[in-house]
């Protein structure tokens, strides 16, 4: 009886065709790493159900935006939990992201018969970097509406359409209510149900063409029919080929989970992403990107000047024409690692860079900022009464909010006064704080600070210029 | 096969005119904040002698607006007011990616926290990457009041 009633919802269910197409299919064998797609796909549910949960509070009003993701972490039960969830996952996915896409540029996920595969990817790639900003625009916080207007920023340099581009996001010439709506359809309607869309075709096409496998890249095929029955000939192989269920999905599953612990652990090692003060756009802030644009903040701080005005919109395009002319440009049958250096190189370019760009966004002093205390003197040091004075005026005066002081305080944009690269006699100070040579960057302090004030700070750049260096 | 050829054109046909009666609408509605005409929209920022001469100030301005919404109703300036009495009124937004810019009144001038950009009172940019001055205002002064118009500038500034 039992029996009966399985095998009819197995056919009227049409579970069998599945069961036969996609659990018990044979597959090429793959090493670990492979679980990356597994892994990415596993995140994307992990966020969808956290992204879910919370729009049971999540208010999309700029009046009580901010107050319901405060609710939901801090007065909600297992709010913060939840939250925090989604943000790490997040934070992993754009990392498991980066790791899938070279992945398949290393072993060749981009060749014949895999082409459609990997554009539709590259749409996935494109939906998932709109994820990842917009979802930490809906905190409304400052680093929300300021990281907002960078964005809008990057919109309106792309020529002739900028601005209609910028009002279309916006709704409206201020930014407003109608820009978090905005956002917020983006995020929860418009962008998952894409996403779900554009992941249920790439995974068709993973089951359809297979994965790359160890024995194409030995075997060389020429055309997409061989390179087919290549492939299908490893599956079927007792050796070099296994079933996707239970092998394949164990194999893969693992890294999954493995990924969702380190989310989990990191979620009770650092709670969910902090939350700056509501969005305004009058306080004075420090808004910083989330980190996993570190790299992209940095590299936009450090380009020449001639490059930075194109460069901004020019990048992304350049690098998602790139994306999509991989599989269109390189039709060569060779898919080791050896064989192909300038991919190989380019890779590895990436990575050290994106590696590298973050390191230096969260090292470098980027900018000046006011300093409200005076700098404190090294340890067993004293000084006279003017060079006091001129201590307190170093930071009154703004000297401070660019200049360090042999790594006591003060920002470090300009240069260290125990660093000067050449010493001055207290006139020639003097005349250098008034009226800075052409082309230095300090403000002229003739007619904005007294004879008298100028002449305090020269004493304390005496002073300072023989401080014992910190660090 | 002629029966069929013509009868997929139909369908196709079809589908076209249905989609477009219900997409076309969708976009174009949606579309719509980036079609309309930008009037200028007016906002007081203080009386005139408010303003030192030689000095900026933070000035926080009300921006009119049809959703009543409180966060993002006001938005702070700065207004430079040269020792001739000139009025000038900058946006924050550094233009170089849209960070809000800081004064500080020690060094008097600009600094963005975002990467680098240092403006000096006149909005001219010193440092880092910004090639533009900061943003203007288009300013109106009536009856001892200074008014500044929110849509001169673009819609990202």
């Amino acid at each position: 009886m039992a029996r009966k009633f399985r095998v009819w919802v197995a056919d009227r269910f049409g579970w069998n065709p599945f069961r036969r197409n996609v659990l018990d299919r044979r597959v090429a064998k793959t090493p670990w790493y492979y679980g990356d797609g597994a892994t990415l796909t596993f995140l994307l549910g992990v966020l969808v159900i956290t992204g879910i949960a919370m729009t049971f509070t999540y208010t999309p009003s700029p009046d009580a935006a901010y107050e319901s993701v405060r609710h939901i972490t801090d007065r909600q039960r297992l709010g913060w939990f939840v939250r925090g969830l989604h943000y790490w996952s997040a934070g992993l996915m754009m990392v498991m992201l980066m790791w899938h896409v070279l992945r398949q540029i290393l072993v060749a996920g981009y060749k014949f018969p895999r082409e459609g595969t990997w554009l539709i990817g590259v749409v996935l790639f494109v939906l998932v970097t709109v994820m990842s900003f917009t979802g930490y625009v809906l905190r409304w916080d400052e680093r929300a509406i300021h990281g907002m207007r960078v964005a809008l920023q990057t919109f309106g340099r792309i020529p002739l359409i900028g601005e209609e581009l910028v009002l279309l996001i916006q709704g409206d010439s201020q930014p407003g209510g109608r820009l978090l709506t905005r956002i917020f359809a983006v995020h929860v309607i418009v962008v998952p149900i894409l996403i779900f869309l554009f992941v249920t075709w790439h995974v068709y096409l993973v089951i359809l063409h297979g994965v790359t496998s160890k024995g194409e890249r030995k075997h060389l095929t020429h055309t997409a029919e061989q390179q087919k029955r290549e492939y299908k000939a490893q599956a079927k192989d007792e050796e070099k080929g296994e079933t996707f269920y239970p092998d394949t999905v164990i194999q893969s599953g693992a890294m999954g989970l493995i990924v969702l612990g380190i989310a989990v652990v990191l979620v009770f090692v650092s709670g969910p992403g902090s939350l700056m003060p509501e969005a305004n756009l009058v306080e004075r802030s420090f808004p910083a990107e989330e980190w996993w644009w570190w790299w992209y903040s940095a590299l936009i701080a450090l380009l020449p000047e001639w490059i930075a005005s194109w460069f901004i919109v020019v990048f992304p395009l350049a690098v998602l024409l790139g994306l999509i002319m991989l599989p269109l440009v390189d039709r060569g049958p060779e898919r080791g690692m050896r064989k192909r250096p300038i991919v190989v190189a380019l890779v590895c370019v990436i990575i050290v860079g994106i590696v590298g760009l973050s390191g230096l966004r969260l090292r470098s002093p980027w900018t000046g900022w006011p300093v409200a205390e005076a700098l404190p003197l090294p340890a067993g040091l004293t000084l006279n009464a003017d060079a006091e004075r001129g201590r307190q005026l170093f930071a009154r005066q703004g000297c401070a909010s660019c200049h360090s002081v042999a790594g006591h305080g003060g920002r470090q944009v300009a240069v260290d006064l125990a660093r000067l690269p050449e010493l001055r006699s207290h006139a020639g100070l003097m005349q250098y704080i008034r009226q800075p040579p052409v082309g230095v960057a300090m403000p002229a302090y003739e007619g904005w600070a007294t004879d008298e004030e100028i002449a305090r700070l020269a004493d304390y750049v005496l002073a300072a210029q023989t401080f014992p260096r910190q660090r | 096969m002629e029966r069929r050829n013509f009868l997929g054109w139909v369908t196709k046909i079809g589908g076209a005119a249905a989609t477009a009666v219900v997409a076309g609408p969708a976009v174009v509605t949606t579309l719509s904040p980036a079609l309309e005409r930008r009037e200028p929209r007016w906002a007081s920022v203080g009386q005139v002698v408010e303003f030192p001469h030689g000095q900026v100030r933070n000035a926080i301005v009300e921006v009119p607006r049809e959703d009543r919404a409180r966060s993002l109703r006001h938005r702070g300036v700065f207004v430079l007011r040269s020792a001739e009495g000139e009025l000038t009124v900058f946006s924050r937004t550094c233009t170089d990616l849209g960070c809000p810019v800081t004064w500080d009144p020690g060094s008097g001038w600009f600094f963005c926290p975002c990467h680098g950009g240092i403006f000096d009172r006149e909005g001219t940019p010193r440092a880092g990457p910004p090639k533009r001055p900061l943003y203007r205002y288009a300013t109106r002064i009536e009856s001892g009041v200074l008014w500044i118009d929110l849509n001169s500038l673009p819609p990202m500034a």
